[in-house]
């Protein structure tokens, strides 16, 4: 393909980077992995803590969900990045990564947990308790395994954002895949070949994800529906 | 006051006009294509919805930054040379405008098929059985979710700070390096914290507003 200023697309040029972008998508999936799995344990309990109005422990999580998900996650990881050294605590770009993908991810999953949880009929739990288990047996035996079940489609929707969104990091130079691809096209030009190249590897594995967490919704589909 | 505020606070100011104003054509343009194509979504014909689906999976499943960076630098080699705030406007409503296909999608599809046919079954047309029967009852449904995607386009236009666009959080950025430059505090703290409040502000009663309207629904 030559264009009319005579950019012609070149392969060649991609197979002699293809280190370097693996390199980058390590990175993504290293701090995606971290964040996404902690976006999944702190959404479970804080919207189990949600959802069962614990006293005081739930306006605290509440305050946690309303502010990061009103504000963009991209002004969240400067804050981390630039206005906490103000106030002593200087987190490398690495830990800013992870972490803000955890507590941007983690306040969607927590409401994403809560209405999974809200969900389930209170005639099941009237039912345990009823049957003498006690309000946390209730949970962890009925409440807990019908509600993350409706909870699941939306969550596995966040995790899925929190792996795309890993690529904000590109803001404070972390050299996840994004960042090493523009690194490597602001030396070489090669605008095309490296944007068409990253561009597939993300939608790649967002299908790849999509397609995956269908086969496991269907798998913990609730038989009948709920 | 400190004497660095009212310069910083009128610069923050004009960022945040230019941040309104994208979100402003993005929420618009992405509501107006995406009603459009997430309407044909649901025609019966087949190549009608493959071309749609693959504009929707595409431009949902890339990350944002990555068609912004895509539309700033891959369209001047086709020689369309495009400004930062073109360039993100373009970026945010494809981004918008598939997942408000989507929306729609779903909202139309959630009405019960009895509707249809009911419609049908009178001799009522494709159009005339979307615009008077399953429209009508679809915009109910489609409402929250709508609020939900103003929100998250609203916060997404932070994004084009990356690709340069002087918006409120560039201005914000621009502010801190200035006063690290004359020497002084930076004052990151206050400057970063008063862009999540704005934000905050903005968005909060429209997610209230979203979650009010999603329980009136059930």
């Amino acid at each position: 393909m030559t264009s009319a200023d005579g950019y012609r697309f070149d392969p060649g040029f991609l197979v002699d980077h293809l280190g370097e972008l693996g390199g980058g998508l390590l990175r993504t999936v290293e701090i995606s992995v971290i964040g996404m799995a902690g976006a999944l344990v702190v959404g479970a309990l804080l919207g189990a803590v949600s959802a069962f109005r614990v006293p005081v422990a739930h306006q605290l999580v509440r305050a946690y969900v309303e502010v990061f998900r009103n504000t963009p996650l991209l002004v969240q990881i400067f804050f981390l990045y630039f206005a906490l050294p103000e106030v002593g605590l200087r987190l490398d770009a690495f830990t800013v990564g992870w972490l803000a993908l955890l507590l941007w991810g983690g306040a969607y999953n927590v409401e994403n947990f809560r209405a999974g949880f809200e969900a389930v009929e209170n005639g099941y739990v009237e039912a345990c308790r009823a049957l003498g288990f006690s309000r946390t047996a209730a949970f962890r035996q009925v409440a807990f395994p019908l509600g993350w079940r409706i909870a699941l489609p939306s969550v596995t929707n966040t995790q899925i954002s929190v792996f795309k969104n890993s690529s904000f990091m590109i803001a404070i130079s972390y050299p996840e895949l994004t960042e090493t691809a523009v690194n490597i096209v602001a030396v070489s030009f090669r605008v095309f070949e490296m944007f068409l190249a990253i561009g597939v590897i993300y939608l790649g594995l967002v299908w790849l994800m999509s397609w995956g967490t269908r086969a496991v919704e269907r798998h913990y589909a609730i038989p009948g529906g709920h | 006051m400190p004497a660095w505020v009212p310069p910083v606070a009128t610069y923050l100011a004009t960022g945040l006009r230019t941040t309104a104003l994208l979100a402003a054509i993005s929420i618009g343009a992405s509501i107006a294509i995406g009603v459009l194509l997430g309407t044909l979504l649901t025609l019966p014909s087949r190549l009608v919805r493959a071309v749609i689906r693959a504009y929707v999976e595409i431009w949902r499943g890339l990350p944002i930054i990555i068609i912004l960076f895509f539309i700033f630098f891959v369209l001047p080699i086709i020689g369309l040379t495009v400004e930062t705030f073109t360039a993100a406007a373009i970026g945010l409503s494809l981004w918008g405008s598939a997942n408000m296909a989507e929306v729609v999608r779903g909202a139309v599809q959630s009405v019960p098929r009895g509707q249809t046919e009911a419609a049908a079954a009178l001799g009522l047309p494709w159009p005339a059985r979307m615009r008077y029967v399953i429209l009508p009852q679809a915009t109910r449904r489609a409402l929250p979710p709508l609020i939900g995607l103003v929100v998250n386009l609203t916060q997404q236009t932070s994004l084009a700070a990356v690709i340069g666009l002087l918006d409120i959080l560039e201005a914000a950025q621009r502010s801190i390096e200035r006063l690290t430059l004359t020497g002084g505090d930076t004052h990151a703290v206050p400057i970063l914290g008063g862009v999540l409040v704005v934000f905050f502000v903005i968005c909060l009663p429209l997610t209230m507003l979203s979650r009010w309207l999603e329980r009136r629904l059930h």
